[in-house]
């Protein structure tokens, strides 16, 4: 499993389009895909999910990913988070 | 007969209709709840998973709907919505709920988007605030389509309608169908809203912003929508009704008596070739420049891409954007401008007490570079169709040229060390459009391969007046003396080093200041689509000596009203034919 705590870079935040690109990109992996924040934990296959932890610019989420591909996983899924767009 | 009212909203869409009120109201479908014997549970399960794959392909048709007709880049919206439809942790929760409370998968179903619908309404960001609307739209669809209802539906709208409604939510406002529906008026909504964009792409007067509505009108009244004023009058009197009639008339005999005019050449009676073009903001607008005979798009307007998205458009999202643009005018040029907002629009955080002087456009660009050269690279890309030109906005001084040129040529290596293909020839040039510009002109010309007057904003920055101020926006006039030296100043300036000028503000489609312009030397107009064939008609009665006369003479008076009235009478005597179409 792994776990870190990530800001989020984006100017408007987690919104519908970056959250949708890490839907479908964690949908291609294997592994579980979460995002904690505020104790708040969410499945991160699941934009709805992801949009009702609201996450501004700034906000700190852990993403955790456990399985077999969870590597590969990771280190892309982490792209999303800290991208710009 | 009912007593008529008159109702002012925000015209976000121009023209006249008159035609019956289609009452378009997204009643919330009722629920029920009921128990189900553990031997149907399964079915009920299947009945859910038909009622997911129903929707999906119903958004997928509006979705690729929207692709065609209005462009790619308002259908995005869409692809979370089918995500949202899709999403595996509401699909297992409904399922898992079903077997454990042995209920109806419509009452499951409603509880569960309910409970998302609050979470996201809770938050304090008015972004995520704002996707319940999504939210609901696809459970109520998802609802409908277990329900076995028809959708209320502006499909349902006869021919000779109107909507009336308190908003049309985006998947429903790409299906309203310009043979049925003549016109909008809307509760909420603003300019930038989906169903103003619709409504201009489809050139259907709309009125929103109205406030309230709904309760003033019935399925089927007599309603006008005037698209010019920005109100809507309901159960019109016998008098309004033959007025707003005989505008109409008016005005497609006009369209009539022009359409032959779009397929003219845009040159003066000696023979002058000027580049009529076209302003847009949005993908969809093309078709139109195309049809009114427009020699390419003067200004793309960008800014659209960031207020759609609430935030910056991703490169390959823009280039998206100019490349379908570029493939659809060629030929024809297509002269994209930068980013023209305030910081505002893009940090949410950031606000300012003087927004028309502070921090926007160039000025933001500069400062946010990587943003900046996202855009950049974005037009350089699409530039291989090689008919693209880029434009900036609001430069002040001779540094800020300097500056955005350094971050140009940077761009430009980045990619050619990237072995990426852009136009190498592609022509940069700066909108003129502040007096310190105009006045520095002789040094501008020499760094860039065109001006484009913006006379708008121009105007407002030489005579200190804000026009949306209703105290003083008597005092904003385009045929300012001051104005007028200023565009002269730019001409000259820009023809001594060889570079062409033109004008993309509300004056190019004026027919009163065409034969001004082009006697000040002014070398392309950029306009409204449906402002040009009437500017081809002008320009083809006109002679660049007596425009020349004009101008010089126009530049001798003191005050904007002795310019319009100097041109009214001169204008109608020097050019024999231009009369009908000045009015």
């Amino acid at each position: 499993m792994i776990k870190e705590t990530i800001t989020i870079l984006n100017e408007n935040g987690l919104h519908a389009l970056p959250a949708s690109r890490f839907v479908k990109l964690a949908d291609k992996f294997t592994c579980k895909v979460e995002l904690i924040k505020d104790g708040i934990k969410v499945n991160g296959k699941s934009i709805m999910g992801i949009l009702t932890l609201a996450c501004e610019k700034g906000a700190k989420v852990q993403l955790v990913c456990n399985g077999k591909d969870e590597k590969e996983a990771f280190a892309a899924l982490r792209q999303i988070l800290e991208g710009q767009d | 007969m009912p007593k008529e009212k008159i109702l002012h909203g925000i015209a976000a869409s121009k023209g006249i209709a008159y035609g019956k009120a289609f009452i378009y109201e997204i009643k919330k479908t009722e629920v029920f709840q009921t128990p189900i014997l553990p031997v149907y549970l399964k079915e009920e399960v299947a009945r859910f998973e038909r009622a997911i794959e129903k929707t999906k392909e119903e958004l997928n048709k509006i979705k690729e709907q929207i692709n065609r007709e209005i462009g790619e880049d308002f259908g995005q919206f869409l692809d979370a919505q089918i995500m949202m439809l899709d999403d595996e942790s509401i699909i297992e929760m409904v399922k898992q709920r079903i077997f454990d409370e042995k209920k109806n998968v419509e009452y499951i179903y409603n509880e569960v988007i309910n409970e998302y619908a609050k979470k996201l309404g809770e938050s304090k960001n008015t972004y995520f605030k704002e996707r319940v609307v999504d939210i609901y739209d696809v459970g109520e669809r998802v609802l409908k389509n277990l329900l076995g209802i028809s959708h209320t539906s502006v499909l349902e709208a006869p021919p000779g309608s109107i909507i009336v409604a308190r908003d049309v939510p985006p998947s429903e406002a790409t299906l309203i169908n310009p043979k049925n529906v003549i016109g909008i008026a809307m509760e909420l909504g603003g300019r930038t809203s989906h169903t103003a964009i619709t409504a201009r792409a489809l050139e259907i007067p709309a009125i929103l912003g109205i406030g309230e509505l709904m309760g003033k009108v019935q399925n089927g009244d007599d309603i006008i929508v005037d698209g010019e004023r920005g109100i809507v009058i309901i159960h019109p009197s016998a008098g309004k009704i033959t007025y707003y009639e005989s505008l109409q008339k008016k005005s497609q005999q006009l369209e009539k008596a022009l359409l032959p005019v779009c397929e003219l050449k845009p040159e003066t009676r000696d023979g002058k070739h000027i580049d009529i073009s076209a302003n847009i903001e949005f993908y969809a607008e093309a078709s139109h420049a195309l049809k009114y005979g427009a020699i390419g798009i003067g200004l793309f307007r960008t800014e659209f891409l960031y207020l759609a998205r609430r935030g910056s458009p991703t490169e390959d999202e823009q280039f998206k954007v100019y490349n379908a643009l570029a493939k659809k005018m060629k030929p024809h040029p297509v002269i994209i401008r930068t980013y023209d907002l305030g910081g505002d629009k893009l940090f949410s955080d950031y606000h300012e007490a003087n927004p028309f002087l502070g921090w926007r456009a160039i000025r933001v660009c500069l400062q946010e570079k990587d943003f900046f050269k996202t855009q950049i690279r974005a037009i350089l890309r699409a530039s291989v169709n090689k008919n693209i030109k880029i434009m900036f906005p609001m430069i002040a001084t001779y540094e800020e040229i300097k500056r955005v040129k350094l971050i140009f040529n940077e761009v430009k290596q980045e990619l050619k060390s990237k072995k990426i293909e852009f136009d190498e020839g592609l022509q940069l040039g700066i909108m003129m459009e502040t007096p310190s510009a105009a006045l520095l002109a002789p040094y501008l010309a020499q760094e860039v391969d065109f001006f484009s007057i913006g006379s708008n904003d121009l105007t407002q920055y030489t005579l200190a007046v804000d026009r949306g101020n209703e105290k003083i926006s008597q005092l904003f006039d385009h045929y300012h003396p001051a104005v007028l030296k200023l565009i002269k100043e730019i001409a000259s300036a820009g023809h001594s080093a060889h570079i062409w000028v033109g004008l993309c503000g509300e004056l190019a489609g004026d027919p009163l200041a065409i034969p001004l312009l082009i006697g000040l030397g002014i070398d392309e107009l950029s306009m409204s689509p449906s402002s040009i064939p009437r500017a081809k008609l002008v320009l083809r009665t006109l002679t660049i000596p007596n425009c020349q006369e004009i101008a010089q003479e126009a530049l001798n008076y003191r005050t904007a009203l002795e310019v319009k009235k100097f041109l009214n009478r001169i204008v109608r005597k020097k050019f024999s034919g231009i009369e009908a179409v000045m009015k």
